[in-house]
């Protein structure tokens, strides 16, 4: 690999990255928001030494082989586009994750419907001592994924703490409502069905939800929680 | 693949042509190939592979701009004075000072091998490695944010992870062998821009490596396995610290994951959190990279051990 070609390839990774980052919201696929700053940094430094290698001499530095694995990353970004993660992974997990962060103080809901987060609705549904949630209608959104069990499916959502590499399904039970087309992408309207004296442990299925109405929405820009 | 010799010469290298078939590839493949590459197990390894690869480029471009910082403008004298002289306590001093890096284990290969090409005696500089992704602050902060209720967990990770670097590094120093730790092929004129660019190429190129072995246990392995196995003792500690590796999550985040996995026990936990910043399958890689594969041989092996050990330890007198 000569200098032309190494400096060509960083090019082509400083130019990938950058173009999820500031063109798109691609990278929202693959990391928090909040790294979209670190990110442009770093894919401009990667451009800025690629093309100053462009401008300078051939010396004769050799380059190492493996450096062509670089442009690996930039083949996935341009060619399958990877979507953020959906039924296929948050089907691969049977026992449901227990949402990081849980709530420990839990404010009464007052409004008609509440709007919540799928983490939140589990902490309330498994955690909460005052049973807040017993009666209120709420709404989650997320993509739905079928389940096993005759009559139900889940309304899911993927939680990541860094990059997509760490998602975890957080995942709801949804019941009276015939099953959305898998990954599709809703916003479930319902009341948390408590769970039976004598069944499972909380936190060991989903939570359930009696639905009243589902509707599709498009893909939100943040798809994970 | 191109070899090297035939640059050398300064002749249109094979790699020049190689690089044209890559771009063609990538302007056909938009119209051609893209509808077809629509698979739910390989779009779900894209997106995991492409997450750990853009996840860590920050942080690689962040330690490779410090290890060429290093290399350039410090002079090999400041580390002299910097380091207790007797190599036996610059272990203990460089794995403390692994506290002010705050950056995952993609950054400190680098910076480490920046250290040694400037002198410091590689036990030192490798107890400087391992101990810079688990013990430094941001690190803490998220461990102490994902065990709510549990401050003894973050605590149980510094103590295990410092002593896991100051052994390894004593052990390196006691009967490690200088030939087997390979030597920089840098050149001593290399600039600054010189020496970033070569080592972006080499451990990007590992990193790579690295990304698609834990996208590819990532989407293989099953989590319900392994909560079958939650039940035994010591199984469940080496169950979860060879998670750690073939996960290769960054260690900012590991402590998240580590806090998901509840079948489990808070020592089989601790194993995981001391062990993935230490070995796993994208830092093998960059190690294999960055300083040999008859270093990382032994290297690995000695430190997975020595991780395992003391969180269990630490596990059973701390947790």
């Amino acid at each position: 690999m000569n200098r032309v070609t190494q400096s060509l390839v960083l090019v082509l990774l400083g130019g990938a990255v950058l173009r999820i980052t500031t063109v798109s919201n691609e990278y929202l696929n693959y990391v928090k928001p909040g790294f979209r700053y670190l990110l442009i940094a770093a894919a401009a430094t990667v451009l800025v030494v690629g093309a100053v290698g462009l401008f300078k001499k051939e010396d004769g530095h050799r380059g190492p082989w493996v450096a062509w694995l670089l442009t690996l990353p930039v083949f996935a970004i341009f060619l399958v586009a990877p979507p953020p993660l959906g039924s296929y992974a948050a089907r691969s997990e049977e026992a449901p994750a227990r949402p990081v962060g849980a709530l420990t103080a839990y404010t009464p809901l007052t409004a008609p419907v509440s709007t919540m987060t799928i983490g939140e609705f589990l902490g309330r549904a498994w955690g909460d001592p005052t049973k807040s949630l017993a009666g209120k209608q709420v709404r989650l959104t997320g993509f739905a994924v079928s389940s096993k069990n005759k009559g139900q499916w889940y309304v899911a959502r993927m939680q990541i703490a860094c990059c997509a590499a760490d998602a975890v399904p957080l995942k709801v039970s949804v019941l009276g409502w015939p099953a959305p087309a898998e990954d599709q992408w809703i916003e479930v309207t319902g009341t948390w069905v408590p769970p039976t004296a004598g069944g499972p442990e909380p936190g060991t299925v989903a939570p359930e939800l009696e639905a009243t109405g589902v509707t599709e929405i498009p893909r939100p820009v943040e798809p994970y929680e | 693949m191109p070899h090297a010799d035939d640059e050398r010469t300064g002749q249109a290298s094979f790699g020049s042509w190689v690089f044209v078939v890559v771009l063609c590839l990538l302007l056909l493949g938009q119209f051609f190939y893209a509808p077809y590459l629509t698979s739910p197990a390989l779009q779900t390894w894209s997106t995991v592979f492409v997450a750990i690869c853009v996840q860590a480029l920050p942080f690689l471009v962040f330690g490779v701009l410090l290890s060429a910082a290093i290399t350039a403008f410090v002079p090999a004298s400041f580390w002299t004075r910097a380091l207790p002289r007797r190599p036996a306590l610059a272990v203990p001093v460089a794995g403390v000072a692994g506290a002010v890096l705050p950056g995952c284990e993609c950054a400190s290969v680098p910076v480490a091998s920046g250290l040694i090409s400037r002198g410091v005696s590689p036990s030192a500089a490798l107890a400087f490695l391992l101990s810079s992704p688990a013990i430094n602050p941001v690190v803490v902060v998220a461990t102490v944010v994902a065990f709510p209720g549990q401050p003894m967990m973050a605590v149980a990770r510094f103590v295990a992870s410092l002593v896991v670097a100051v052994l390894v590094g004593w052990v390196w120093l006691r009967f490690g062998k200088g030939e087997w730790l390979r030597a920089r092929r840098r050149h001593e004129h290399a600039g600054f821009a010189e020496a970033m660019r070569h080592d972006l190429l080499h451990a990007g190129g590992f990193l790579v490596v690295g990304g698609m072995a834990a996208a590819t246990m990532n989407v293989v392995v099953p989590r319900a396995w392994l909560d079958a196995l939650a039940d035994d003792f010591w199984v469940s500690v080496l169950v979860l610290a060879l998670l750690a590796v073939v996960l290769s999550i960054c260690s900012e985040a590991d402590a998240f994951v580590a806090a998901s996995l509840t079948a489990f026990s808070p020592t089989a936990r601790l194993a995981f959190l001391v062990v993935g910043p230490m070995v796993d399958l994208k830092l093998i890689a960059l190690q294999v990279g960055t300083f040999g594969r008859r270093f990382a041989v032994r290297f690995v092996p000695l430190t997975f051990s020595l991780a395992v050990l003391v969180s269990v330890v630490t596990g059973v007198v701390l947790l």
